[in-house]
């Protein structure tokens, strides 16, 4: 296998005139091939080794572009779904005929999360006012496949200790596998629910297609 | 045509497919016998003209002799082959730790011809500069011509030195030991073989042709247990007048610069200097080996007290020659200082102790001159190599280490850079392999820049910024005129924080009120040491690099570090 | 100019300037003309007490034909040596000037198929690029032809170019090298590599450069051997 100078700054993270340097030098072992250098990889490896180099060559050391923060809301809401008819006369209630309801978590772990999300709850509520909360647990939940974002319609407002001290009737529940996808969702879903549009329209309990629709029409008109 | 082309490639590709050691051998070898050969033809040609010149000595006219040819020297190194002047060893040594040992073509004949001129006509300089500069300069245009590269061109411009002092010495170790101690400054196993090969070369092109196979005949030395107190002595003294023989040649020659002469009559007043200081002592003209020799066969005529200020003339003859315009070097000088230097020890010793049971007068001129070369060059592996060789045998050795070490390290106390580093010192240019110095000078801005960094118009609204601010990464934010893409200045997300977090303020100031203007930058001209002493005098952890008003890239701390430490690796690693 | 490989001694004193103490003022009032702020260059190392190291990372070096030793060869019209070795070794185009000063209103390209042409062709189109005059190509038919030519301006991805600016591409046989330099209008920057191919031609310039830069009066910009061009 043969390198160019450009790939081999990539793989040595250094400029390519520092290569150039080197090869005058005689510090690196090259193979000519014109005006333009080539260099072989075994020769290089050894190079590597000798001099206590890090060279890895058959790896490209490609960064790790970030996928998972690019989950976009629709499709976690698109997971999540959209659950009428919660009821239940306060949170801790609210949150189980939820969970029970949501197909996506898996039977065993339904426990533990609502164990979770009343924890949370007690810290600090999640209700962030206009009758909405985000309830969401603090900790990842390793056992989901993919990030999902639940709404759930509730019969009957709930005292939510919300931050507005109005009743809550509408929750939204995140649940991700991962923090950083959480922090992602949380942020876009915050962002539609200022727009006082979409809450209009969330107070006609819309479907789930419906309501995809609404968030895409909501996130084009504002590109990130 | 296109035969001898394939034929030349495949030749050159043979050639460089074999294992590079054994190219550099071969390589440094005719590097060894063509400076041996300069030095040769230096030496011959140096004898044959100052005996031509030896009759004419007894005219009056003959203090004019030295000048005549120190004019000549100078004129001929400025007008035809426009080099500076001085003696060239710095200038060898900074090509090897600056341009891997690139050197003219024309400096590998330039200094033979202008030190033959000087020391000819019998200014009082050595002949080993000259040829020095000849000999590395003839491996450096081989390395060229075979299109090596640097690390293999140092190591001719090393075999060439090495061959050129063999040659002249006919001492091959001593040779190889300057080569490496004063030129390279780096023992490398790579670099010693084909060095000491060269060596042994120049030094039998110098057997094969002067006949004589020895530069200084001497006989038998003996030296006991009893020499060695009077040595410790000995080599305070040589590195007393070590010292004061560098001062001594600075000191004269920035005296000459001050004066508004040109050169060649500086050259004048320095010639006739030393021939007016030849009428009453001859022992100071040119480059003195037949006086050296006197000395060591104890056939030295002089008594205690001419030979004492014997010392003090030549030191002074050889300031005026080399610091007004002469072409020469050190090293000549230095043994005949340190020869008389030690007969003068000797001489006094035995008057003041007359029973003492010491050795000849003739090893301590030896052991003088032992001092004199390591004092004044600090190479002390020279000086004892150099004599031993010279006198060919061991002999003398446990007193040679004794006054070489202490007269090197007592002058390196009292003036901490050798005679051939200082001027490099002092410019900033000394360079050694693996220091700090030396890797600041590799590295380039233009390496360093780390480019991709987003620009914004100056006439941007603040708005608009704080937009862009969330989806970039970005620190410091170049502003930059619309048509022109002229620098304005910069805007650091440090320092507009509290503005930033006032939305009140997002759609009433331009970029342009809210940018920096005095920060300071970089320019791709400047050294990295430069640029680093501007980031730590003013705490700054990366700087702007602006060219021609035009903004070029930014340069931290942190890539700094990351490629001095490679470059650290790259220069030290043994090969 | 100490060079990857070379060292490259250019003495600007008395022997080549007529008065060394007005050059400068002299420069500067060339530019001011222009409406150009010069910028001197000052050396920062010397390599003996008075000789200054010069950086050789410039973009262009523009020099004029006689930076020589020999004065003789000069008056029969050849390169100075040091021009040579300049092209030969140097990283950037150099530009020889005319003997007058002649605006130019087009850049003609000399491509004759080498690598070094090719490098000339990518810093003509680069400089039409970048002025917006038009660009003329010449090239002279050799033992191929003209689809020879083209594929290889192809293989290095610089058709696009070539045909985004409206360029003209003139052919001429073998022997009609003659009339193909008295074709190229006066007032047109030549751009031209070095023809440097093997042993003997890197050390003596190609025939045809020397040929061409003897007969034609232009300002001729030369990308020699190790000069790399980018197109931006």
């Amino acid at each position: 296998m043969e390198l160019s100078v450009i790939e081999l700054s990539k793989h040595l993270g250094v400029a390519p005139n520092t290569i150039e340097r080197w090869v005058r030098q005689g510090n690196l072992p090259v193979s000519k091939k014109g005006e333009n250098f080539k260099f072989r990889a075994n020769e290089l490896e050894k190079w590597a080794v000798k001099h206590n180099i890090k060279l890895n060559l058959s790896d490209k050391k490609e960064p790790k572009k970030e996928t998972q923060t690019v989950v976009s809301l629709t499709d976690a809401v698109q997971k999540g779904g959209v659950y009428f008819d919660i009821s239940g006369n306060d949170v801790q209630s609210v949150l189980l005929a939820s969970i029970e309801k949501n197909n996506e978590i898996p039977e065993d772990f339904k426990i533990d999360l609502l164990e979770r999300l009343v924890e949370r709850e007690k810290a600090l509520s999640t209700g962030i006012g206009n009758g909405f909360a985000i309830p969401h647990p603090r900790e990842q939940l390793s056992y989901l496949e993919s990030p999902m974002v639940s709404i759930c319609f509730l019969d009957h407002p709930v005292d939510y200790k919300a931050l507005d001290n109005k009743p809550v009737s509408i929750l939204f529940f995140i649940l991700c596998p991962e923090l950083k996808m959480h922090l992602h969702l949380l942020s876009a879903l915050s962002f539609c629910l200022r727009d006082a549009e979409f809450i209009a329209f969330l107070e006609t309990r819309p479907e789930l297609d419906q309501l995809i629709k609404k968030i895409e029409t909501i996130q084009k008109a504002n590109p990130v | 045509m296109t035969v001898i082309k394939n034929w030349y490639q495949s030749i050159y590709h043979k050639l460089f497919q074999m294992d590079d050691r054994l190219l550099l051998i071969i390589a440094g070898s005719i590097a060894g016998i063509c400076s041996g050969l300069a030095a040769v033809a230096l030496r011959l040609s140096l004898e044959h003209v100052l005996e031509f010149l030896h009759p004419f000595r007894n005219y009056w006219w003959a203090f004019a002799l030295p000048a005549v040819g120190a004019m000549l020297s100078s004129l001929y190194l400025e007008k035809v082959a426009r080099e500076g002047a001085g003696h060239g060893v710095p200038e060898v040594i900074y090509s090897v730790s600056r341009y891997g040992g690139l050197l003219r073509f024309r400096s590998s004949f330039s200094r033979l011809i202008s030190s033959f001129l000087t020391i000819g006509s019998g200014g009082s300089a050595g002949p080993e500069a000259p040829v020095v500069m000849s000999g590395s300069a003839i491996g450096s245009n081989l390395a060229k011509f075979l299109r090596l590269n640097d690390r293999q061109r140092i190591t001719l411009v090393g075999c060439g030195t090495a061959g050129a002092i063999a040659s002249i010495f006919n001492a091959p170790i001593a040779g190889l030991v300057f080569s490496v101690e004063v030129i390279l400054g780096e023992w490398k196993f790579v670099n010693i073989i084909p060095i000491a090969i060269a060596a042994v070369a120049g030094a039998e092109i110098s057997q094969a042709i002067i006949p004589e196979q020895v530069l200084f005949n001497h006989q038998t030395f003996h030296v006991g247990f009893s020499d060695i107190l009077p040595s410790l002595c000995l080599a305070m003294v040589t590195a007393l007048v070590s010292v004061f023989f560098t001062k001594v040649l600075r000191q004269t020659g920035k005296m000459a610069k001050k004066t508004s002469f040109p050169l060649w009559i500086r050259a004048i007043i320095g010639g006739c200097t030393v021939g007016i200081i030849a009428i009453f002592m001859p022992i100071v003209l040119a480059e003195g080996y037949h006086s050296i020799q006197s000395m060591i066969s104890q056939t030295f005529s002089m008594g205690i007290f001419l030979a004492f200020v014997a010392i003090f003339a030549k030191i002074f003859a050889t300031a005026m020659t080399l610091g007004w315009g002469g072409s020469g070097g050190i090293f000549a000088p230095c043994l005949v200082i340190g020869s008389l230097t030690g007969v003068v020890f000797h001489k006094s010793l035995s008057m003041i102790i007359p029973s003492i049971a010491c050795a000849s007068e003739g090893a301590y001129a030896l052991l003088g001159m032992t001092g004199l070369v390591s004092g004044v060059m600090q190479a002390p592996l020279t000086g004892i190599f150099l004599i031993v060789e010279i006198t060919g045998g061991y002999e003398t050795i446990l007193p040679l280490i004794i006054v070489s070490s202490i007269s090197s390290t007592m002058s390196h106390y009292i003036e901490p850079a050798s005679f051939y580093f200082k001027e490099l010192i002092e410019r900033g240019q000394f360079l050694r392999p693996g220091t700090d110095a030396r890797i600041l000078s590799d590295l380039n801005i233009r390496e360093l820049i780390e480019t991709g960094h987003v620009t914004v118009s100056e006439n941007m609204v603040f708005r608009e910024f704080i937009n862009m601010l969330k989806t970039s990464g970005q620190n410091f934010f170049p502003v930059i005129e619309d048509q022109t893409d002229e620098y304005k200045g910069v805007i650091q997300i440090s320092a507009i924080r509290k503005y930033a977090l006032d939305p009140a303020m997002y759609d009433m100031v331009f970029l342009n009120q809210v940018m920096e203007t005095e920060v300071l930058t970089a320019s791709l001209d400047n050294d990295l040491q430069e640029v680093l002493d501007m980031m730590d005098i003013n705490n700054m952890d990366s700087i702007l690099v602006v060219e021609n008003d035009r903004f070029v890239g930014m340069i931290s701390k942190t890539k700094i570090l990351d490629l001095y430490r490679r470059e650290l690796i790259m220069q030290t690693s043994v090969h | 100019m100490y060079f990857s490989n070379d060292a490259v001694q250019v003495d600007l004193d008395h022997s080549y300037l007529a008065s060394p103490d007005t050059a400068k003022n002299h420069a500067k009032g060339i530019f001011d003309e222009m409406g150009v702020k010069p910028k001197f260059y000052e050396p920062k190392n010397f390599t003996a007490s008075s000789l200054p190291d010069i950086s050789t990372n410039f973009d262009y070096l523009c020099c004029p034909r006689s930076v020589s030793d020999i004065s003789s060869k000069i008056g029969l019209g050849h390169l100075g040596p040091k021009v040579r070795r300049l092209i030969k070794h140097g990283t950037f185009p150099v530009l020889i000037t005319s003997p007058v000063y002649k605006p130019w209103k087009s850049i003609s390209v000399f491509f004759g198929g080498s690598k070094n042409a090719l490098n000339a062709l990518k810093l003509g189109l680069k400089i039409s690029m970048a002025s917006g005059l038009p660009l003329d190509i010449y090239t002279l038919l050799e033992k191929k032809d003209e689809s020879y030519y083209k594929d290889l301006v192809k293989k290095d991805g610089l058709e696009d170019p070539v045909s985004q600016i409206s360029t003209h591409w003139h052919f001429y046989k073998k022997q009609d090298f003659d009339s193909m330099l008295y074709d190229v209008t006066h007032n047109s920057l030549i751009v031209l590599g070095a023809y440097g191919h093997g042993i003997i031609k890197d050390i003596l310039l190609g025939s045809k450069m020397e040929k061409i830069q003897s007969t034609v009066t232009n300002n001729l910009l030369v990308t020699g051997p190790n000069c790399s061009v980018s197109l931006p």
